[in-house]
Formats: C-alpha cells, structure tokens, sequence
C-alpha cells in the first residue's frame, strides 16, 4: 500500500511518515502489549490532501482493504447490524500538538470513514493549528498521520474505564506510578477535565487484573524508553488495552530525581544522567514548593498554572477578597474567572479555579500579576460561603496553602521548601562538579552546563 | 440602529468590567470620566450602583443594578432586532477564543528544552514573533468586531480598544498584552463577558 501502514510490531517506519502517536503505538505492539487493531493513513497523504485540496488517488481503495483487514482481525464487520465494528480516527503528526487536532470516535459507516480521515488532515490547517505551529517552530508542511482503530469501550460495563499514568510521580519523580481513572468512561472525558477522575490507586482495589497488567505495561515501557513513561489505557469489561506511550518528560526535581534514580536502578550511567536534565530545569530549583510529608493534608489537586506557594484565608467571592484581604492574605477560590473577578484577583495572594486549564482567564491573569495559581480542580464546589472538594467542606475564612507548580491545595501552613535543598539535586551536582572539575560556588543551572560541555566535547 | 444610551453604557461597563474606578469606565465606554461620574452618581442614587471603599475596591453593580442591567440590555438587543446576528458573531468568537488564550500563555509562557519557563522578554526575537501572530489574529478579531458593531453599534468600542492595546504592544508597552487593565487580553475577555451578558447566557 502506498498510503497506510498497519499498526503492528513489524512496522518500521519513520516518525516523520506516521506521526508520534503510531510510532508509540507500534512500540506497544512490540512489547507485546494489547493494542487495538488498527492502521495509520501517513503524513504523505496529508501533504498530498494539503497540496491537492483532496484525498489521493488510491486512498479509497486502500481504505477499503484495510477496513476488511480490520474486520477480519476483530471478527466483526462495519456498519454490521449485530455488535458491529466502530473505528476511532485520530491525529498524530511527528510532533506534539496537544488538543489542536480533531479526533472522531465511534465511527460506523464505511462512507464516513474518507471524509473523517479528511476532516483529521483538514484539522491541521485551522488558524489555532497554524498559530501554534509559528510559535513553537514546527514547520507548515509536516502534515499529520490518521490513526484508524477499532474502538474499545471505557463505557461498556461497571468494569470498564479509561485514564493515563504515569509510570513515576512526575510531580515529585518517585518512583511509584501515578495517574487518573475514570472508571465507566471514554477517553475523551479524562483529557478534556470535564469528569472528576480518582487517583490512579483506586484501579489497584476495583479492577486488580487490570492494575497488574497497567504495571507491566508501565515497566516494559520504561524498560524500552530507560526513562519514566506516560501512558493512555482503556479498559473493557476487565481487559486492558493501550492506546497511546511516549517518555514522561518530566520538569524541574522530578527530572532531576528520575534521572539519579535511574542510575541507582543501573539503567544510566552518571554521564548519560547528567545529560538527561536540561540546565533550564535548574533555573526553578529556587521556586517554592509545599514540603509533601506524611502530616500535608491535601484538599483539592488541580493543575499548577503559576509556580510558587501562597498561603490565605479562602475567599469565594470578590466582595469578600477585597474586604478579607484588609486583615490579611487570601486565597480566592472561584468556580472561574472572568474580568468581573480582576478586583478579587487583584486582592487576593493565590488564585484557584475549580474549571479551566493552564490557558484560563484565571491562569493567563495569574501570571501576569505573578501570583500562584491552581485550575482545572474537577471535584471542587465553590458556593457563596464555603468550598467543598473530596467530600469535605471548608468555610470562607479557612487557611489554605496552594501550590502553583504541583497543583496542590492543602489545609492549613504546612512546610515550604525549595528544591535547591534536595538530596537528588545535590548527588546530581556533585557528579557534575566531578565532571567539570569546577567545585566553586556557582548557581545549580550553571555546574550542570560546565559538565554537559565536557561531556559533549568528549563525545564528539 | 439604535443609539447608545449613555446610562446604559455606563451600568453595562461595571456588568462586563467589574469593580472599577470611573477612568477604566471611561476607557471601556469611550465617555468622557466626568460623564462618566455624573452617570455614576445618579445610578447610585437609583440604588443600581454602589462604591466599595478600599485598595482594591470601586463602583460596582448592586444586585437590583445587575437584574435592571439584564432587563435592559435584553430590551435593547431585541429591540434591535439583533439576538440573530450577535449570536452567530458569539459562535464566531468562541472560535476565536482558544487560540487568544493560547497566544496569551505564549506571550507569558516559552518552552525551553520541553521545559515550560516564564518568558522574561530578554529575547526580542521571540516576542517579535508572538507579536506577529497577536497582528494575525487581530485581523480576524476585527471581523467579528464589525459583524457586532453592524448589529449593536455599542460593541464597536472594542474593535478600538483592542486597535489601541495591540498598536501600544507594538510601540513597546509590553504590558498591553496581557497585563493591564486596558491590555488586549483584559479587554477581549471583557467582551467575552459582555457577550455572555448581552446573550443572558450563564457562565
């Protein structure tokens, strides 16, 4: 075939000519991990739709074949009247592009399937898709890879559902896997924040089987990327299947952390770790952070949307802010904000939202007044007096810490620490000190660049 | 057309604006501050409007002046006959809307080596280049700006007010992106607000 590939261990392609998400995909079929059937329309077919302003010449046909592979691996046929097969299609180009690209479940007309695959290649060119790409570099004509698979349900039964984890916290980088479930639903419900999930843990309790098979998943993925690893999974009436894999990219002292463990573990040598965290992770050691012990009693975990640590009294209304705020630091905590909100915003230390992502009226106000700030709290009720998250309810007035960077609400003034204090950071720098042969008192991002530079010249 | 009635003008602004002194009134409206001032004192006296003391305090709508604002703004978009056309430029603006945010965190926000960092405008050449892309998209924004003001001559305030945040962008004053009061970022969530407000659709 000239413009699909199926999606199978055997597959050897570029991530350029079937996108990042396929390439996962075809690792996981590697590993030997359940993946569902399916097939990738490449990138060359995007840039011929792009060129042309039409599907090529061909790619009907081959559709057609490939959907009678599909039903002949599910043993069931599309469009059929009894349990018929349905297909996702969705966007993946060689780069990340989170959220700009259009994704179509439940599929069940094989007509429909040109124009979905159409209407994925259309969706790399919207304005907001074209835009992301002249800010961050990504060049016009790389085109996006479709991915046609059959559907699996997260909303079959009461022992379906769907998440993501992480195989480490890549909060704190620990190595104990973390992530959401959200038991009896699709995908589309966890990425989009509009359900509340539960803890990843809970899957250990509820579908034992599953969690057994996640943590093998995780550990032959981390075994194959000899680095901490994300995941997507979906789970149908107790079988576990994985939808996407890549690196975990961890930030700031989870980078660091992951990267000494891994020695410790003998999976990198102290060179390859020092290469593994960028300097610019260093530049936020000095960033507070809540100290998480034992004693932190968590409310409410959202998404940190400006780093640094506020503690206040909640407030959850503007009036009350800006009338609290003349005793002392609050916290304003809003279903939302809107410009209604800027007085309160203005009043207040540290800002939570229970809706919204990093790009929220809230999250954008935040940074530019420099405050921190947690969003995108989805079990958070904010009424006219009080705040109710996790089944507990707390009233105006409460203090409360926030973290802006871990996305952490806590009860009360627990520990507040930066990184630079840390134990992994420490080893990290000694090791890079060692390699440099520089052990003078110098800012953490600069004794990790003087060792990189040595390490770099050696290799070459 | 209807023309707009300075008293409404003025009772809206707080609605989409929030608590503020009567200059950002003035800048949100195009009144003059005294007109501004003197609308203010006779909505206060209607018990529409109240003053909060304090640092972070100001005018703002009481909750009779936030039922009789819904009443007339309703009043005016029907008797316009214009509930058709500012719907259809909301659809458009919605739109709009996330690739606005998204301009916005990366003028606050820059990847660097996959590590999201604050974009501390030492590097000319990047923020030249979102600045780029605010001119872009502004050229979109102004067709739903026009597609509004045709249909309730008040919102062509807003077609200026981004004009003036976006050219002072560009003249240097940074903080006119996503910053201020009167910042591209302020003034289109402002219209996002009055919107919702105009359309009496709840957050």
């Amino acid at each position: 075939m000239r413009w699909i590939r199926p999606l199978s261990a055997r597959t050897d392609e570029p991530v350029e000519l079937v996108g990042g998400k396929a390439h996962g995909l075809t690792v996981l079929h590697r590993l030997g991990l359940p993946v569902p059937a399916g097939f990738v329309v490449t990138t060359e077919a995007c840039r011929a739709f792009r060129r042309d302003g039409r599907l090529p010449d061909g790619l009907g046909h081959e559709l057609a074949t490939a959907v009678a592979d599909l039903e002949a691996a599910t043993g069931r046929e599309f469009g059929g009247a009894q349990d018929p097969l349905t297909v996702s299609v969705r966007s993946g180009a060689a780069v990340s592009m989170p959220g700009m690209m259009c994704t179509i479940l439940n599929l069940d007309a094989a007509r429909r399937l040109e124009r979905a695959v159409a209407a994925v290649f259309s969706s790399w060119d919207t304005p907001r898709a074209r835009t992301y790409r002249e800010l961050h570099d990504i060049p016009h004509d790389l085109g996006t890879a479709a991915i046609v698979q059959a559907m699996v349900f997260g909303n079959r039964d009461d022992h379906s559902g769907t998440g993501v984890a992480f195989s480490r916290d890549p909060n704190t980088g620990a190595n104990v896997p973390f992530g959401d479930v959200l038991f009896g639903h699709q995908g589309d419900a966890v990425v989009s924040g509009g359900t509340p999930t539960r803890p990843l843990r809970e899957l250990a309790d509820r579908e034992p089987g599953v969690w057994t098979g996640l943590l093998d998943a995780l550990s032959r993925a981390e075994g194959h990327y000899r680095d901490a690893c994300y995941v997507e999974f979906t789970f149908q009436s107790g079988e576990l299947w994985l939808l996407q894999v890549r690196p975990g990219r961890f930030v700031g002292a989870a980078a660091v952390r992951v990267a000494t463990d891994l020695v410790d573990e003998r999976v990198l040598g102290r060179n390859e770790a020092l290469l593994r965290v960028s300097p610019h992770h260093l530049r936020h050691v000095r960033t507070p952070r809540i100290a998480m012990t034992e004693e932190v009693d968590i409310l409410a975990r959202g998404l940190g949307a400006c780093p640094g640590v506020a503690a206040g009294r909640v407030a959850t209304t503007v009036d009350s802010a800006v009338r609290m705020a003349a005793e002392g630091p609050v916290v304003l905590v809003r279903p939302e904000t809107s410009p209604q909100d800027m007085s309160g915003l203005a009043a207040a230390t540290g800002i939570v939202t229970a809706r919204g992502g990093p790009a929220s009226h809230a999250a954008v106000v935040a940074r530019a007044m420099g405050k921190p700030a947690v969003v995108g709290i989805g079990d958070l009720d904010v009424d006219t007096t009080s705040v109710r998250a996790d089944g507990r309810t707390i009233g105006e007035g409460t203090m409360v810490t926030i973290d802006g960077t871990s996305g952490d609400v806590a009860l009360g003034r627990p520990r507040v620490v930066t990184s630079a204090a840390d134990a992994h950071l420490h080893r990290l720098l000694e090791w890079a000190d060692e390699v440099s042969g520089n052990h003078t008192e110098r800012d953490e991002a600069r004794r990790l660049s003087a060792a990189q530079a040595v390490l770099r010249r050696d290799q070459r | 057309m209807t023309h707009p009635d300075p008293h409404l003008l003025v009772l809206h602004a707080l609605r989409y604006v929030g608590f503020a002194g009567s200059g950002r009134i003035a800048a949100a409206t195009g009144l003059r501050e005294s007109d501004v001032e003197s609308e203010l004192i006779d909505l206060a006296v209607a018990g529409l409007v109240t003053h909060l003391p304090g640092d972070f305090g100001g005018w703002g709508l009481t909750d009779t002046g936030r039922v009789a604002d819904a009443e007339r703004i309703t009043d005016e978009l029907e008797s316009a006959g214009a509930r058709a056309a500012v719907t259809k430029a909301f659809d458009d603006f919605l739109v709009l809307n996330p690739e606005l945010l998204d301009l916005c965190t990366a003028w606050q926000l820059r990847s660097l080596d996959g590590v999201t960092t604050v974009n501390d405008h030492s590097d000319p050449a990047y923020d030249a280049r979102v600045l780029d892309r605010f001119a872009e998209f502004h050229e979109r924004a102004v067709v739903v700006c026009a597609e509004l003001s045709s249909a309730l001559p008040r919102f062509g305030r807003y077609r200026t007010r981004l004009g003036e945040a976006l050219d002072r962008a560009n003249s240097g004053a940074l903080e006119y992106v996503a910053d201020g009061t009167e910042s591209y970022h302020a003034v289109w969530a402002q219209l996002h607000e009055d919107l919702l407000a105009t359309l009496g659709i709840p957050r």
